[in-house]
């Protein structure tokens, strides 16, 4: 019982998701009004009726209180819906078996808004372009594009259920320097390097190439004028490739959704999936896609995106993606990169990202973008009016980059707009009022909002915008087969196998599972845990397996709401197992640095976490300051112990395995 | 700790609105919403403010019940937290600061409704015959009560208030459950509770109904007519100065508690050893075991372990309440139940079932006449089987004290776990040979009770493991008296040498034991805790099953004397007179020495050199002892949070047994079980770590510390 609404102030449904049983549960709710003539409502419909009086409340609420609701529940817990607002759109969670707390719901829902973000880029800023984009009007599209993210969040559901690396939300490596050493040799020599000499390359610029196996990652390489690459960025990436390619395992479970269950595989891996069931899986694919549109009929006014026509890449074909850069010391988010994604085999794949030649109007884009965002905020909030507003240093600035940039991009409307802004903002004769200046900022967001979609979204490589020519990535990709063939079997292998719990029972007695995780790279360490039907583990397989699972899921979940409040050590016993979490900061040397109070956040705050809000490296950033001089690195450890282990034997464990760990991860292997 | 006197929270930033609000008032579409809101508080709120609250979260519930087929409990935005309770057409609603921990939020709102449903009956009927505006004087004064009354960390369980037993007397409590069990003879009364200033000193009731009694608007306040009730009838009848008698609700489940426990007591004076020996071999265990369903026999179990419990009190005055006690005696009810172990004991109540269930149905059906139908019932076999197998009512009863011990000691025991046990089967036995009052006093009294009592008996023939044990404890004389005769017990001592003891039995010292069990008994409320706290938790307002009853309240200064009674007390001049002058010289007495032994200052700061904070909190009695000081430093905040926060886990995660937290400027040690929760921090300044697992972390040394500390708090965590 699950459903994801995203909706508009005014309960116009920009979104939605729903199990089986949800949608049953509104079959029931509306079966009667069938025989009534007039066929079913759509299940867009029935949820927007349904939950209609509860978005509107919420904005009246918003209007009429400054606060609104983030969190409903029912008698014993039986249903929960938690809300969140972003910007303009409400996005609703609901959970009605139980299986997920307050916290899940409220990631769920932001890592879904993140996942908006990396497909449509600052789109997302401006209320009304986004919404023309998550719900075109033509029916079709509007179903493309909900497949598309319906396919994505059952992915995620699902690898949140299975992989600890999204358990945790760090990428979790493989663990071979050898191999690692080799295949980085390869991405760059014959990936990257050859991608950029490449004459044909078609002004795209290959930034980062990486492998990954199953959704682990084995290397990574990024040329040197790169930005590096956020490490939930990346994360988001795997997720797109274990959406695009789910692991073969996936399709051999018959049992649940088709992008439900990924099934570790096989002990001992077994290469080719049956035809059938692969097919099946990629013809979901080519039904999907970003959203489409086509360049060759853009225009600037808004009200004609509609007539934009679909296209339906293919699964392999590249994509538009909006990662966070660093451009010349200044920090841009969502510039916008192509992404292609070039299978190996079943189970490995390799991505490449690369940039357009057009990247320098995307940070152009994005600072008077931001600069608009801010003279709105200001103005909601009634404190900048007349002269105060034009002698705000924001304004000189603003105002001079937005000269700039109107002067050398033309466009008519742009240039209306801004004219009208101006004379609003600036004239001494007929100043605006505080809400006509607010409704002209708007307009003016809107017109760089529709300019950056033009530039970045309707020409995606997708919809026939400039990308890599086939060949160039059918020679990548055929260079990188070859240069891996001898390793392939070993390689799906050992993603199952990865680090394994022998490796650790005779020096640490009584320990059952660990997790530990280096927040600054994003990275994490674990034995495997699987307790897949057919895979077994050190915990063998089933009930003992699954039950260990669960343990550890519940500390992750536990560890993380008291971080939230501002707790970074815990221990707990339940059951007959102890539980527990470490949270420290030490610098490049490794010297352990004086711990500090974090932040305590409220319940509605975003999560803890990586993908939704990227809550590490707020911290991060929020301990560096009082260090200054030093590069911090954080890390966690995670432990589940038997409880008959007496807590100082415990600790000292947990202190030793950190130890060693840390000695582990010093080795670089980016 | 006492919370009485915290002038703290009056600002009460943590409590933002209470409202109720009835939807049939506003069904159509020109219907003003305002005309729907009965009470909202605070009253200075703007009218259109109180329409938008009322307004949007009526319909949310609508739209949310309607989704999900299960109606809306919770509410929380961004700074503000609602609990809900839909109760018909009506709507409560209690709004608070989003630090508050949800669950306690709930059970505050699920608290309101239960006292209101006391005094004033069911919502609807309420409302239908009071005039707004009494009822909303009603609530003013009852929340400014709460307001001014609630700590920090009874906000955050929602415990009752209490006497810090650690500054009296023992033998004050001692004293004060006498006077409680020599009223219980009486006929009518069932049970009762004295407040000392509005905390409380020794109560024989359930923790929800003495929740209902200690909120009690203090006797003397409401003068008038009680709004829902009959006020007439208390005109009809001259009262004794300072006394009021008003009509009250009670659910079922906690009627059915307040029968049970009296009845074992009476019947055993009577039977006196004989009966013991025969009946409790047959009918072991049955009342003992408890488990059974909520009506009889687990009412009689906790008497007995209530007994028990009051019976160690004195003794070990720090960590055992006198109400706690009675508690107890539920906790062990409550254990063996969930426990499961003992559930055979639900077949052998068979028997008994018919007749308990009788009663039980009897209050809800009865209403008015309830009291015949439970007397004439009752009364009949009470005294058939009390002669016959009358006994067996008392071997539930010590049973129960077997038990009860040992339940309290692992339970509440943390506090007074050593010399309870022991102490009660001697005890028991030397009220035996004290006890017997007049059999037929005690039938007609107790009938109800006695009846159940029986029943329990009967039924208790399938073998109760704890039986055995309880019957070789009490193999002594009589069982009820053990229950009381664990206090009488230390009381006879004491009673010889102190005079309190002749003021709380009087002459009739003697029979007084045997009432006394009966009061133990009373205690029942261990059954009703169990009932009723998950009831009065989850659905207290449920105005279906409430029976009608009496509540006498005798004021002596800051004391009162509260007594639940059968309905019939309010026309029973000579019963009331009996009451009356039964307890006023015994009353004085207390209210003398309350006031010369407590300290002044029941708000003193905790003692500077304090080391460590530390709460222990009851959950069956829900009672907390603690050593915050009423101002919170900075630490004590921190303490508070993390008290919260693991509050909240062990309510949800029945598996979680102990947790320790840690962050830059404290640590916070918790550990819980099936009956208490108990949080610990140090106070001595730490050094600062870097959060990387070392053995040298004070965190980790505080378990070793809160047992070692804690003991002399009378907390025990062995």
């Amino acid at each position: 019982m699950k459903c994801v609404l995203v909706a508009t102030e005014g309960a116009e449904v920009l979104f939605y998701w729903m199990d089986k049983e949800f949608e049953e549960s509104l079959r029931l709710k509306f079966g009667q009004s069938e025989c009534e003539g007039a066929g079913l409502p759509t299940l867009e419909d029935q949820l927007s009726t349904l939950l209609a009086p509860v978005i509107i409340s919420s904005m009246t609420m918003l209007e009429k209180l400054s606060d609104t609701y983030t969190c409903f529940s029912t008698e014993n817990g039986n249903y929960l819906y938690v809300l969140h607002l972003f910007g303009e759109c409400l996005f609703i969670a609901i959970n009605g078996d139980r299986t997920e707390g307050e916290g899940d719901l409220r990631q769920k829902l932001c890592v879904l808004k993140y996942l908006f973000e990396v497909h449509f880029g600052l789109v997302t800023v401006d209320g009304q372009i986004i919404r023309k984009e998550l719900r075109p009007p033509d029916l079709e599209q509007r179903v493309q594009v909900w497949e598309h993210f319906q396919s994505l969040l059952w992915t995620y559901s699902h690898l949140r259920e299975q992989e600890q690396c999204f358990a945790v939300e760090a990428v979790e490596r493989l663990i071979h320097p050898q191999l690692c050493k080799l295949c980085i040799e390869a991405l760059e020599r014959h990936v990257i390097q050859a991608i950029n000499t490449s004459p044909k390359r078609a002004g795209e610029e290959a930034l980062h190439a990486f492998l990954l196996v199953h959704s682990k990652l084995l290397a990574f390489y990024s040329s040197h004028s790169a930005s590096s690459l956020r490490p939930a960025d990346l994360l988001a990436l795997i997720l797109l490739v274990q959406d695009l390619y789910p692991s073969e395992s996936t399709a051999e479970d018959n049992d649940t959704q088709e992008t439900d269950s990924f099934s570790p595989a096989e002990e001992y891996f077994t290469p080719a999936p049956s035809p059938g069931e692969q097919s099946s899986g990629s013809t979901v694919w080519l039904e999907e896609g970003t959203p489409p549109t086509d360049a060759s009929q853009v225009q600037v006014a808004e009200d004609t995106l509609q007539t934009l026509v679909p296209h339906s890449p293919g699964p392999s074909s590249p994509r538009r993606i909006f990662l966070d850069t660093s451009v010349k010391e200044n920090y841009c988010p969502m510039v916008p990169h192509t992404m292609y994604c070039l299978p190996l085999w079943p189970g490995i794949n390799m991505v490449v990202l690369t940039k357009g030649p057009n990247t320098p109007l995307a940070l152009v884009l994005y600072q008077l973008l931001d600069g608009f965002s801010l003279l709105e905020k200001k103005l909601k909030e009634g404190q900048e009016v007349g002269s105060t507003l034009r002698s705000h240093p924001l304004m000189g600035d603003l105002r001079q980059r937005m000269d700039k940039f109107v002067k050398s991009r033309g466009g008519q409307e742009l240039q209306s707009t801004w004219l009208e802004f101006k004379t609003k903002a600036f004239s001494r004769s007929e100043p605006g009022s505080s809400w006509e200046l607010l409704q002209a900022c708007r307009r003016v967001k809107r017109q760089l909002c529709t300019i950056y979609r033009l530039s970045f979204l309707a020409a995606a490589p997708g919809r026939g915008g400039p990308h890599l020519p086939q060949h160039l990535q059918d020679r990548v990709q055929t260079l990188m087969q070859e240069k891996l063939t001898d390793w392939k079997d070993f390689l799906l292998v050992k993603s199952r196998r990865n680090v394994t719990m022998v490796s650790y029972l005779e020096d640490f007695p009584g320990l059952v599972h660990f997790i530990y995780v280096d927040r600054t790279t994003g990275q994490m360490v674990a034995p495997s845990l699987s307790s897949s039907e057919r895979t077994s583990s050190e915990l063998g397989k089933g009930p003992l397996a699954t039950f260990v699972r669960t343990k550890v899921w519940a500390l992750i979940r536990l560890a993380r709401r008291y971080l939230q409040k501002g707790y970074t050590t815990l221990l707990f016993r339940e059951g007959d197992f102890y539980c527990s979490y470490f949270l420290w900061f030490e610098n490049e040397m490794g010297y352990k640095l004086q711990i500090i109070d974090v932040p305590v956040l409220s319940d509605d705050a975003a999560p803890v976490g990586m993908l939704g809000g990227d809550y590490y490296r707020k911290l991060l950033r929020y301990y560096s300051k009082g260090h200054p001089a030093e590069a911090v690195r954080c890390h966690e450890l995670l432990a589940l112990h038997l409880s008959v282990i007496p807590v100082d034997v415990l600790v000292q464990q947990a202190g030793e395995l950190a130890r060693r760990l840390g000695e582990a991860s010093h080795v670089p292997l980016l | 700790m006492a919370a009485s006197d915290s002038t703290e929270t009056k600002s009460a930033s943590w409590w933002s609105y209470f409202f109720l609000y009835d939807g049939s008032k506003v069904k159509g579409e020109g219907d003003p919403t305002r005309a729907g809101i009965c009470y909202f508080y605070p009253s200075q709120t703007l009218l259109d403010q109180q329409e938008l609250l009322c307004g949007q979260i009526a319909g949310v519930v609508h739209c949310i019940s309607d989704i999900s087929g299960s109606p809306l409990t919770f509410v929380r935005l961004r700074k503000l937290k609602f609990a809900i309770k839909v109760d018909g057409d009506y709507l409560w609603v209690l709004g608070c600061a989003v630090e508050l921990p949800d669950g306690s939020c709930k059970q505050l709102l699920d608290q309101l409704i239960g006292v209101f449903t006391f005094y004033n009956g069911p919502v609807s009927l309420a409302y239908e015959s009071g005039s707004r505006e009494e009822l909303s004087a009603g609530w003013d004064t009852f929340i400014e009560q709460i307001l001014s009354n609630t700590s920090d960390l009874h906000r955050i369980f929602n415990s009752l208030w209490n006497l810090d037993r650690t500054k009296v007397e023992p033998l004050l409590l001692l004293k004060a459950a006498l006077i409680l069990q020599t009223c219980q003879r009486s006929r009518h009364v069932l049970a009762g509770c004295i407040l000392y200033k509005g905390l409380i000193v020794s109560t024989q009731l359930p923790p929800s109904l003495t929740a209902k009694v200690l909120f009690h608007p203090a006797a003397p306040r409401d003068q008038g007519p009680p709004p829902g009730g009959d006020a007439l009838q208390e005109g009809g009848a001259a009262l004794p100065p300072d006394v009021q008698i008003r009509p009250v609700f009670v659910t079922e489940e906690e009627a059915v508690s307040l029968y049970e426990f009296p009845g074992e007591p009476v019947t055993s004076t009577p039977a006196s050893a004989a009966r013991l020996q025969e009946p409790s071999a047959q009918h072991p265990p049955k009342g003992w075991s408890t488990p059974a369903p909520k009506e009889n026999n687990p009412g009689h179990t906790e008497a007995m372990a209530w007994g028990l419990a009051t019976t160690p009190e004195p003794t070990t005055p720090n960590t055992v309440w006198p109400d706690g006690s009675g508690e107890n005696g539920h906790w062990c009810g409550r254990d063996w139940e969930s426990v499961g172990p003992a559930k055979p004991r639900h077949s052998a109540r068979g028997r008994g079932p018919g007749l308990g269930r009788a009663l039980v149905k009897e209050p809800g059906l009865s209403w008015g006449k309830e009291e015949l139908d439970l007397s004439e019932i009752h009364i009949p076999e009470a005294q058939e089987t009390e002669t016959s197998s009358g006994y067996s009512a008392f071997p539930h009863v010590r049973a129960p004290e077997g038990a009860g011990p040992g339940c309290e000691e692992s339970g509440s025991d943390s506090g007074s776990p050593e010399p309870k046990s022991p102490k009660a089967p001697p005890v028991g036995t030397a009220i035996g040979g004290l006890l017997p009052p007049s059999a037929p006093e005690m039938l007609m009294q107790n009938g109800a009770q006695e009846w159940l009592g029986h029943l329990s008996g009967d039924s208790s023939q399938a073998p109760v493991p704890g039986e055995d044990h309880l019957l070789a404890r009490t193999s002594g004389p009589l069982p009820a008296c053990c229950s009381d005769s664990g206090q009488t017990g230390t009381e006879l001592p004491v009673g010889g040498q102190g005079e309190e003891q002749r003021d709380d039995g009087g002459p009739e010292s003697c029979p007084g034991p045997g009432p006394k069990c009966d009061s133990g008994s009373a205690d029942p409320p261990g059954d009703d805790l169990s009932a009723d706290r998950t009831d009065s938790r989850s659905a207290p307002a449920s105005s279906v099953g409430l029976v009608r009853m009496n509540l006498y309240t005798h004021c002596v200064k800051g004391l009162v004397l509260s007594l639940l009674a059968e309905e019939p007390l309010l026309g029973d001049d000579a019963a009331i007179e009996e009451v009356y002058h039964g307890s006023l010289a015994s009353l004085n007495g207390l209210e003398v020495h309350l006031q010369e032994t407590l300290p002044q200052d029941q708000a003193a700061p905790a003692p500077p050199g304090r080391a460590y904070s530390f709460t222990h909190y009851d959950r069956i009695q829900n009672v907390l002892t603690a050593n915050l000081p009423q101002v919170a430093t900075a630490q004590d905040r921190r303490f508070l949070q993390a008290v919260s926060l693991m509050h909240s886990d062990f309510a949800q995660l029945p598996t979680l047994y102990e947790v320790t937290v840690r962050n830059a400027s404290t640590a916070v040690y918790a550990c819980c079980n099936p009956v208490q929760e108990t949080y610990f921090q140090q106070l001595a300044p730490v050094a600062r770590g870097s959060g990387f697992p070392s053995p040298q972390d004070s965190a980790f040394g505080l378990p070793g510390k809160a047992r070692q500390k804690l003991l002399k708090h009378g907390v025990n965590l062995l």
